[in-house]
This record gives C-alpha cells, structure tokens and sequence, in this order.
C-alpha cells in the first residue's frame, strides 16, 4: 500500500516539474498579492482543527481553486480569506496590510455563497441593490451599476421578480450580479455553482470566466470538482482533510479564453489526471493517519 | 366552459363543512324533538336561534363589551410582545434573565390570578385587560424571539462583510426574517386573548352596563335562561373563528409574494 503510494507521489511530483516550465502564452499571474495566508491554524470551539498551517498567496488577477475532499477546510480557508472568522494563530493580509484596508478603493471584497443566499422577501433588484444600500449609496449612478449588473448575468428583464421565482441558476446569477454591483477586486466564491444542473454549471463557468476577463478580478473559488477547478483557473490548490491542509500546488498554463474545445483537449485531461492523482494522495493521506 | 363545481376549490372548502355543519343541526334538533328535552336542559338550534333574534340588542352589547377587552388585550400584547422580543435579541444576557420570566407568566392559571388583579386594577374594563394581556403575550414574545433568530447565517455573514451596524441588521435582516413567526404568534395570540376575556369575566362576575358575554352566560346559566346561554356561547366561537380568519388573511396579505406558508403551489 505505502509502495503504491509512494509510486503515485513520485508521478505526481514528475509531472509538477513538468509543468512548471512558464509558458509565454499565459497571461501574466501573480503580481502583486492581493491575499496572502501565512501560518494559519484553526481550530473550533469543539476541538476540531480545520486548518492547519496554511500558507496561501493569491496574486492580483489570478484565478485560484481550492479544491478537496468534504471537511479539508476550503470553505473554512475562504471564509478567512473574507475576514469571516478570524485565524486562530497565523496571519492574514490583504493588499499587504490588515483588515482595516478591506472595503477602501480597489480593495473592494466580495462573497458568493454556496447557495444563493437571497432575502426571500426582497425583488430581485432590491437583493442586487443591498450591497449598495448597505454603504449608503443611492443615486443615478448607484442604479446604473445595479442594472449594469443585472445586464451583465442576463437578468434585465427579472428586477421585479421575487428570488422563488427564479430557477436555481438564476437565483445564482442574481447573487453574483449582487457581489458584482460593488465592483469588487476580489471575489471569494464557495461552492457557487454545486447544487447546479451541468448544462447550467458549464454556462455560468464561461459567464465567470468571462466577467473575470472583463473585470480584472482576483478570484478564489472553492469547488469538489476537480474538472471545474481546471477548466477555470490558473491556479489549483489541493487540500486534505483531518487537518485540513494544502497539499499541492497546481498550475493549469492553458491559455485563456478557454472555451468548449478546451473541456474536450488532451491537454484538459491530462491536467484532470494530475489534479485527480494528487486528490487521491491528498484522501489516502487522511485516512493513513486514522 | 364552466368549471364543475366539485372540482373548485373554494367552493369546496366552504361548502364541505358547511354541510357537516348543517347535517349536525338538523340531527340535533331532531334528537331533543324526539327525547322530548325540556328547553332546560339542552334546547335544540331553533329554541337558540330563536333566543338570537329576541335578545340581540343585550347580547350585541354585551359582544361589543368582551370585543372591546380581547381587541384591546391583543394589541397590547402584540406591542409589548414585540417589544420584549426586541429587546431578548439584543443580548443573550437579557434573554437568559428575562426569558424564564416570561414563561412563568404563561403557565401560571390565569383563572388563579384574576381575582388578584381585579383587586388591585379599579377599572372594570382594564382589569380584564390585563388577565386578557398576560394569556395572549406569550405566543407573541416566544414565536417573534424565534423568527429574530432565525436570520440565514450566510446573510448575516454577508452583513458583517459589509460591516452593517445592529440597527440595519434588524431593520433590513432580522425584522423581515422574523414577520413569518410572527404572524404565526398572531394567530394563537387573538383566540387567547379572547379566552382570556372571557374567562377573567367569569371571575370577576361584572354586571351592570359593562357586562361582557361571560356575565350574560354566567346570568343566563343562574336564570336556567339555557337557549340565551347558548346564543351567547355561540357569540364567543364565531368572534374567535373570525378574528382567527382575520389574522390568517393579514399574514397571507404580507407574505403572498416570498414566503412558503402563503404560496399557492400547483402540482
């Protein structure tokens, strides 16, 4: 078992070197570091370590995975991120400084959460709004941003609608359009798209991508989707679970735009395999330990 | 093409216990017809409706005096219900000393205390007030701390990013998350605050021109006037059942468009 093991490692490992030759054709990654994690434990309430000396560091328009197995943290690691929960030891900067800089311009923060998250109560367009409402912000202008939004996710003709009304993509469109309308720099989202059909999680990736282009954002996403995580980012970080932790570190130099041709190149999977091969070694890894 | 009338819905659900209720009087007035009851002891619906028509002017003023008392105690209750719901949820502290409090009032038997509050409140009408006030706030205070805590943690979460202060969370988040409980506590409260009348009357035993539909039953009982004590009787479920219906039209108003209680679904 261990040889076996050790065997996958070293494959794993090869095929890292391989890929971290830098290619030309990529956008450039990684200037300065928008979030940066050094250290970070956390333990709850309970005893439970769901993170365990992370080290993180997001440049500025990089589009960042985490991805693991249920229980490895990568939605605790998110949350800390967003300055949700704080770190039990460990720092956590962002844009180089502390909290505090969070919200001022260009270090504007926004979440999307694993469901949509939408007050029931409120239309589509006052729940697209709420950001705005939130920072005092009215205004012409504050209405052109939430109609830019709402353009932008395709949902126009859906402000008067309440959020039941929506189908499930929607809604998730609604919430994105809601963490757009502050025209965020960074963009932390947690499992967005999992409770989605395909079809529709393959649409809203490319409107991601797509936004993420136009935008210039930095984004983390979290996913359990191993092709998701390589068909979006540049980035793919591996965690395991019991404690959570990152394990590996993988880059995807695909080029952007990535379209349909991409899902279907050898190029796809074999970036696939590698980020598979380095899940399994993440989870057999956990449970060596139990 | 006109619907078939079984197969509407409204109709049904108003002509089905509609029927019940007719088919249970017509037996009922057969059965005392054929025991040959004396009006004494159980009189049948026409000895009772006939009793409704001869004695309306007492009976209307005396429903007037026990409305007065149930709508004024519901209004209190909801007011200081909702206010002490408000207040629970600013600190787990005062929700910790308080709440206790507040269920020692509801299961304390407001039949126990009604002669103590009758001695100490000198006004008729505020003294059933007040028995009426103690029954009808629970549900209120217990459903509305309920629905203000039960905020989707992920909005919250989202309201802390934004560094919203405790005065937009409750205005914008918890307010609106708690108007389903709410009305749910509205519900039970209308019918316990007219029981609470009602029974704060039944020992207070006020006559006089502030006599409520519990001294005329109490009156009528001691007179063997039973058809009177039936129509008075009669009098107290229809006000529940209305003011009930009153409450569940309000709530279905306010939460047509969001909320799961008052969505129709189709299948």
């Amino acid at each position: 078992m261990v040889k076996q093991l050790k065997a996958i490692r070293d494959e794993v490992v090869v095929s890292m070197t391989a890929s971290t030759k830098t290619d030309d054709q990529t956008r450039a990654f990684g200037g300065r570091p928008v979030v940066e994690v050094a250290g970070v434990d956390k333990v709850y309430g309970n005893g439970t370590v769901a993170l365990k000396e992370v080290d993180l560091t997001v440049g500025e328009g990089e589009f960042v995975s985490l991805l693991g197995p249920s229980g490895c943290g990568k939605s605790t690691l998110l949350r800390v991120m967003a300055g949700l929960g704080e770190a039990s030891s460990g720092t956590v900067k962002w844009w180089e400084q502390d909290y505090q800089v969070v919200g001022g311009k260009g270090r504007k923060l926004a979440f999307v959460f694993q469901n949509a998250t939408l007050m029931p109560w409120a239309r589509v367009r006052k729940n697209v709004r709420l950001p705005l409402d939130l920072a005092h912000e009215h205004g012409a202008d504050a209405e052109a941003r939430i109609d830019q939004a709402l353009e932008m996710v395709g949902l126009s003709k859906f402000g008067n609608a309440y959020p039941r009304e929506l189908s499930g993509g929607m809604q998730m469109r609604a919430s994105i359009a809601r963490a757009m309308v502050t025209e965020p720099n960074l963009l932390l989202m947690d499992e967005p798209f999992g409770a989605l059909d395909e079809m529709t999680r393959n649409r809203l990736n490319d409107d991601v991508l797509r936004l993420w282009k136009e935008k210039g954002w930095t984004v983390v996403f979290v996913t359990h989707s191993v092709y998701e995580a390589v068909y979006l980012s540049n980035r793919v970080v591996v965690m395991a679970a019991r404690p959570g932790r990152v394990v590996e570190d993988v880059r995807i130099d695909a080029p952007y735009p990535r379209g349909a041709e991409f899902r279907v190149s050898t190029e796809f999977a074999d970036y696939c395999r590698r980020v598979s091969l380095a899940l399994e070694k993440a989870s057999a890894q956990g449970e060596e330990d139990h | 093409m006109k619907q078939p009338l079984l197969q509407n819905e409204r109709f049904v659900q108003i002509a089905a216990p509609l029927f019940v209720g007719v088919v249970f009087l017509c037996f009922w007035e057969l059965a005392v017809r054929a025991a040959e009851l004396p009006v004494y002891i159980l009189p049948g619906p026409v000895a009772i409706a006939k009793s409704f028509v001869t004695d309306w002017a007492v009976l209307f003023h005396s429903l007037m005096m026990t409305l007065k008392v149930t709508l004024l105690a519901f209004v209190i209750a909801v007011v200081l219900g909702t206010a002490a719901s408000l207040l629970f949820v600013q600190s787990r502290w005062i929700e910790v000393s308080l709440f206790p409090y507040a269920v020692l009032m509801q299961v304390t038997p407001i039949v126990a205390i009604a002669p103590l509050i009758i001695i100490w409140v000198k006004d008729t009408t505020w003294a059933l007030t007040v028995c009426a006030v103690i029954i009808a706030i629970f549900p209120i205070i217990s459903n509305t701390t309920l629905g203000l805590r039960s905020v989707d943690p992920n909005l919250m979460s989202m309201f802390r990013m934004y560094r919203t202060g405790r005065w937009q969370q409750l205005i914008r988040l918890r307010i609106p998350s708690a108007l389903p409980y709410f009305f749910g506590g509205m519900r039970i409260s209308t019918g316990l605050a007219l029981i609470g009348a009602v029974v704060a009357e039944f020992v207070a035993g006020t006559g006089g021109s502030q006599a409520g539909l519990a001294y005329l039953i109490l009156q009528a009982g001691y007179n063997l006037n039973i058809p009177r004590m039936f129509a008075a009787l009669g009098l107290i479920t229809v006000t529940g059942i209305l003011l009930f219906a009153l409450m569940v039209w309000l709530s279905d108003r306010v939460l047509r468009n969001w909320h799961e209680s008052a969505l129709k679904v189709e299948q």
